[in-house]
């Protein structure tokens, strides 16, 4: 196979923090994102579990970053998992992009924090969520040319999958609630111009970094990338289904609805935990067509 | 709603970032070459690649090599064998870090012989 890294012990567990990262990283900015967004929409409850989304997600967060770094090290040191607290390599990861990259999170993280104090503490929060979308375009290949457009759509991109990443467990929770039905309609209405956000910077971000559609069938990594391709429609799919379908349904109060709609947005879940452990292997074992 | 959820595919595959690698680009012996003598091992890589560890076997024995190289990012890596290569087939393997973060790992075979 053509752009495939060899994978061993270390590459799996590396793939697996990864997307944990990933996934913490994105609750943690979509939380902030939906307490800031719906803080007069949403029931006082709904807001409180947005928060602790945040905050629960944050830590996770920084712990993992802390794990990273130490898988890192014991992959490049050759050493096997003893590499992993050798300051030497641990010092060269330092140096490395990664480094830079986990200044801008860990600060990002621990900003995030900050949304339990009151007021003042949800715009340090909803700085700190820049930070960690920041921080993405700080390796890989964001780093390539033009860099300034590539940040840029990637830190939108990324606001905006946070933004539908982390209403998931919120939103959950607001169908149990009399007047949920109107803050998910809410939602669903701003949804829609997240996505057109998602459009525009992926297919713009798309068109900057690939090489050729005839390559995505030849190479490791276009393989991977439609196999997540074929886990995000499916995810499109149910998001579009709660939308049409299952949030006027709980509106209407027709009976069942809200069982549906909840066993609907645990499916959304569940595509993004696949989602994220498809990106997550893309970018740790594949090499783009165009860098091949 | 079938025409957003298209373009919604084309968005959420395209944040795949993944990491611009340098590659090996030559060796020394080449990769699958029969020689006779090697006087040295090198590799070249067309962007700078933190070479940290690197081995050198024989049917299963290691074989001592010493790097001119340090640990530095360079694009051309150098190791000297310490004993004179007797005729078999032999591996080189190494590991690093790309200047992008991304940790590399390679390896080269060669055979030698009288």
């Amino acid at each position: 196979m053509t752009g495939l890294a060899p994978i061993d012990g270390l590459v799996v567990l590396a793939i697996l923090a990864k997307a944990i990262g990933y996934g913490a990283a994105l609750l943690a900015m979509g939380g902030v994102l939906f307490s800031v967004v719906f803080s007069q929409h949403a029931e006082a409850s709904v807001i409180r579990l947005a928060r602790k989304l945040a905050v629960g997600a944050a830590l996770v967060g920084l712990a993992v970053l802390a794990i990273r770094f130490g898988i890192r090290a014991a992959r490049i040191s050759g050493m096997g998992i003893e590499g992993a607290t050798d300051p030497m390599m641990l010092g060269f990861v330092w140096d490395s992009p990664l480094g830079t990259a986990a200044i801008w999170r860990g600060i990002g993280e621990l900003a995030i924090v900050a949304i339990l104090v009151p007021r003042i503490g949800q715009w340090i929060a909803l700085a700190g969520s820049v930070a960690i979308a920041i921080s993405f375009a700080q390796v890989g290949h964001a780093l390539g040319e033009p860099r300034a457009a590539l940040a840029v759509l990637l830190v939108l991109h990324l606001l905006a999958a946070a933004f539908w990443v982390g209403a998931l467990i919120p939103l959950r929770r607001a169908a149990l609630i009399s007047d949920g039905a109107e803050l998910l309609h809410h939602f669903g209405k701003l949804a829609a111009g997240g996505v057109a956000a998602l459009v525009l910077a992926g297919t713009s971000l798309a068109w900057l970094l690939s090489g050729s559609t005839i390559a995505l069938f030849g190479t490791a990594y276009g393989l991977a990338l439609l196999v997540k391709v074929a886990i995000v429609a499916v995810l499109l799919g149910f998001a579009a289904w709660n939308k049409v379908r299952l949030v006027p349904a709980l509106r209407a109060e027709k009976p069942g609805a809200t069982h549906a709609l909840r066993r609907s947005i645990s499916m959304e879940m569940l595509a993004v935990v696949l989602i994220l452990l498809a990106t997550a292997t893309i970018t740790s074992v594949t090499t783009p067509p165009i860098n091949l | 709603m079938i025409k957003q959820t298209l373009l919604g595919l084309a968005v959420i595959i395209a944040p795949v970032l993944a990491f611009a690698h340098s590659k090996s680009e030559a060796t020394t012996p080449a990769n699958g070459a029969t020689v006779t003598e090697v006087p040295e091992l090198s590799m070249r890589f067309d962007d700078p690649m933190r070479i940290i560890s690197v081995t050198l076997t024989s049917s299963d024995r290691d074989v001592e090599i010493e790097r001119e190289t340090g640990m530095d990012p360079a694009t051309e890596f150098r190791a000297l064998p310490l004993e004179e290569l007797t005729p078999g087939s032999y591996r080189f393997d190494w590991r690093g870090m790309a200047s992008d973060g991304h940790p590399m790992q390679g390896s080269f075979s060669f055979t030698v012989t009288e």
